[in-house]
């Protein structure tokens, strides 16, 4: 009996026609509102494309800022304020204290960085502001150069004066080589002068111990919360835009990438008959013309030659510029001489290294790297601009470096290449890609004993040292 | 500058007749640390008498403490420190949170981590034995806050201090107590191993491993911690019970796992050659979710 009722109901010739039964009303409807939707549809999809979006203006010289502090002494609220002082002349977008959080799409990206970023401008200078919730977080921002600070603002709340770890912070600045602190105390509605002066006085000595200009690092006294809510404009807004001036004057703007010396990482090499070698690469500063004397550089060779032609697109460039791919043409240099890893600069301004100190990051499994921790003396393969190289890591302060955790490492190529303050690295281990790092100090080259000994195995490594023992 | 100096010179030493106001209030929260709030309210309280303010102040921390950490509960604390001490046949592992990575840093967090530590461990070697080889107490957060430090007052007013000071929210998440008999040895390690050695070791990461070995392996019981922080096994394992995971890298059966110093061999390898045998072992990961609990939504950190 069930057998045949289900039957009767999954029947598809019945099915259609009790649809059609109960569905007739519904049908026309349906028809009138697919008509009103082709009828809306064209102006929808014209909303869609772009329409909005505003031009990026680049008028004015960029910088990188970022607040530093105690989670409760106003770091976020200071930022709306700022947001809402700058919306007032039309140079920011407001904020709400609410709406700077960090992004959720921050998380979705590979490395996950718990990070506020925001934007605005002053009459001088475009700003791109950082706000991290830890000191890890800091870190991880330093070293995968999402975005380097080129100065801080250190905020320290008038009623509870310098918490003990602002020394933890001023020592993270230190670390991730902010040198420009401008010092924002906050809360002064909720305290009195003397108060104020105290921890200014504190404050100062506090940077002086830390090894920052102390006596003369600016400090502007406010309070972000009547900023944001407009009340007394003498300690609310108008310490905001005092602020933004000593930012302004104080932090240095950075030198843009094309007025620095040019640099041509190598990444493919060409003979052309009858006319010479030709080395091609993406330009990563400077400019470069027909004519520059350069230097190539890298697996322990040094070449000096002349560029005799710049081209891009099989079309001769009269200048190129940091950021063009571009194909140099240099002057008595057979192919096989040049390499990929090379890199192109102006003479004597890039050197071979093959000992460098370095901040690492080693990724977690979940973004990427592997379950097991990094050990000392480890062989990894390091790759930087077009080069890659085979390189013994040392861990300096730790026995191991978990996944998830920074470090200090010191690196040892086995081939100088070139390497600079501030460069940025990836290291692998087979097909896993274990961490990033920056270098942070260059060392002085290896003797001939340090280069053999980079080759030896762990027995031999045990045996010297027992012996040294 | 070097005049600036000199001039507080004078006036701290001759408060009683030359100070102004102003150096008894930065003279009062350079000796006790307190806010500047705190301060001022204390001098006001006792017309500018230093002492006697002092004592106000000592006196109210902790009431201050505590009227924080009621303001701050509930805050998410993912931060903070593990921190594993061992003496004789006994061992503790400790967690205490936090709510950034700064306060972990901070000496007086890392005092607070030590004396709850040094409770615990108290707690242990008063009562926790039994007869088995390995005897294992778990204490949860309400219990370890009602444990008496050495001063008398229990761990939670402690915690309570150091909101006061450092004012973020900090818990006493959990704690293990481990004791063992007869010949079993007992070590701990944490990651990373602080630069100063001391009798409790904080870290973010920290194992202790319980074995048996010939006389003198001490090292052994180092390294053996040094894989389980490493490698994370999830347990020990018998020969010929439990079966090798065919792909190497997913192995969690501790004697299957290669050994983190010489991958060369597996830890049973490793146990052979040292005559040793692992009984049991202990691993916290700071911030780690536990299987008993679930990580609410909104506990992901946001920015301040």
């Amino acid at each position: 009996m069930a057998l045949v009722s289900a039957r009767a109901i999954f029947s598809p010739v019945l099915r259609l026609t009790v649809k059609q039964i109960i569905g007739n009303r519904q049908l026309t409807k349906y028809r009138h509102g697919r008509l009103c939707a082709r009828l809306l549809l064209p102006t929808v999809t014209a909303q869609r494309f772009y329409a909005e979006k505003k031009v990026f203006l680049r008028d004015k010289p960029h910088c990188n800022v970022g607040t530093i502090g105690h989670v409760d002494h106003g770091k976020t609220t200071l930022t709306a304020a700022i947001t809402k002082v700058l919306a007032e002349k039309e140079m920011a977008t407001a904020k709400a204290y609410n709406e700077i959080d960090n992004a959720p799409e921050e998380k979705a990206r590979g490395i996950t960085i718990n990070v506020a970023h925001i934007e605005y401008q002053t009459e001088n200078r475009h700003y791109s502001h950082t706000d991290c919730p830890g000191h890890a977080d800091y870190i991880k921002n330093m070293i995968t150069g999402t975005s380097q600070m080129d100065g801080a603002i250190l905020v320290v709340a008038a009623t509870d004066g310098a918490m003990p770890q602002t020394r933890e912070h001023l020592l993270l600045a230190k670390q991730i080589g902010i040198n420009y602190i401008v010092i924002f105390i906050n809360k002064v509605d909720a305290a009195d002068e003397e108060m104020v002066e105290l921890v200014e006085m504190e404050i100062r000595e506090l940077m002086t111990e830390m090894g920052y200009d102390g006596e003369n690092a600016p400090i502007i006294k406010g309070s972000a919360l009547c900023a944001l809510e407009g009340k007394k404009p003498e300690i609310g807004s108008e310490s905001i835009t005092k602020l933004l001036e000593e930012v302004d004057r104080y932090i240095p703007t950075p030198v843009r990438d094309l007025d620095k010396p040019f640099l041509l990482p190598v990444e493919q090499t060409y003979s052309i008959p009858g006319r010479g070698t030709v080395v091609t690469g993406r330009l990563e500063r400077g400019v470069l013309k027909k004519g520059n004397e350069c230097e190539l550089v890298g697996y322990g060779k040094v070449l000096k030659t002349v560029v005799t032609g710049v081209e891009m697109f099989r079309q001769i460039l009269e200048e190129a510029q940091a950021g063009d791919q571009l194909g140099a043409l240099i002057r008595g240099v057979k192919r096989d001489d040049v390499r990929r890893g090379m890199i192109l600069a102006k003479p004597g301004t890039v050197k071979a290294q093959d000992q460098v100190e370095a901040q690492i990051y080693v990724l977690s499994k979940e973004e990427g790297g592997r379950a097991k921790p990094v050990l000392n003396f480890m062989q990894l393969q390091m790759f930087s601009k077009t080069w890659d190289c085979a390189t013994q890591v040392q861990i300096l302060e730790k026995d191991m470096v978990m996944p998830g955790e920074d470090t200090k490492l010191l690196l040892k190529l086995f081939k100088p290449m070139v390497c600079e303050q501030g460069q940025r690295f990836t290291i692998r281990d087979g097909i896993v890609t274990l961490g990033t790092g920056v270098i942070t100090k260059i060392l002085p080259p290896l003797n001939e004993t340090e280069r053999l000994a980079l080759t030896e195995g762990k027995k031999a490594r045990e045996k010297k040292l027992a012996k040294a023992n | 500058m070097l005049a600036s100096k000199l001039c507080r010179f004078i006036h701290t030493n001759n408060s009683v007749w030359q100070a102004t106001q102003k150096t008894v209030l930065s003279e009062l929260r350079k000796k006790t640390g307190y806010t500047f709030a705190n301060c001022r309210k204390a001098l006001q309280l006792h017309g500018n008498d230093l002492q006697k303010a002092e004592q106000w102040l000592t006196e109210q921390a902790q009431q201050l403490g505590w009227m924080k950490a009621t303001k701050l509960e509930g805050r998410a604390t993912g931060q903070g420190l593990i921190a594993v001490s061992v003496r004789d046949k006994h061992a503790v592992l400790v967690e205490v949170n936090c709510e950034t990575d700064f306060v972990a840093r901070n000496k007086y967090f890392q005092g607070l981590v030590t004396t709850v530590a040094s409770a615990t461990m108290k707690f242990a070697s008063n009562s926790v034995s039994g007869t088995d080889l390995v005897n294992k107490v778990s204490l949860d957060s309400e219990t370890l806050k009602e444990l008496p430090a050495p001063d008398g007052k229990t761990l939670a007013d402690h915690s309570a201090l150091i909101i006061g000071s450092v004012g973020e929210n900090l818990s006493l998440r959990r704690a293990l107590c481990v004791s063992v008999n007869d010949d079993i040895l007992i070590t701990g390690l944490s990651h990373p191993v602080p630069a100063s050695p001391s009798a409790t070791l904080l870290g973010k990461y920290a194992a202790i491993v319980a074995y048996r070995a010939p006389p003198k392996s001490e090292q052994l019981g180092k390294r053996l911690c040094q894989h389980i922080i490493g490698m994370n096994p999830a347990k020990i394992g018998e020969k010929g019970v439990d079966e090798p995971n065919p792909v190497l890298d997913d192995e969690t059966t501790m004697i299957y796992q290669e050994y983190l110093l010489d991958p060369n061999i597996t830890v049973e390898q490793l146990l052979t050659d040292n005559q040793a045998q692992v009984i049991d072992f202990a691993r916290f990961e700071t911030g780690e979710t536990l299987a008993t609990e679930k990580q609410p939504l909104e506990a992901v950190e946001t920015c301040g």
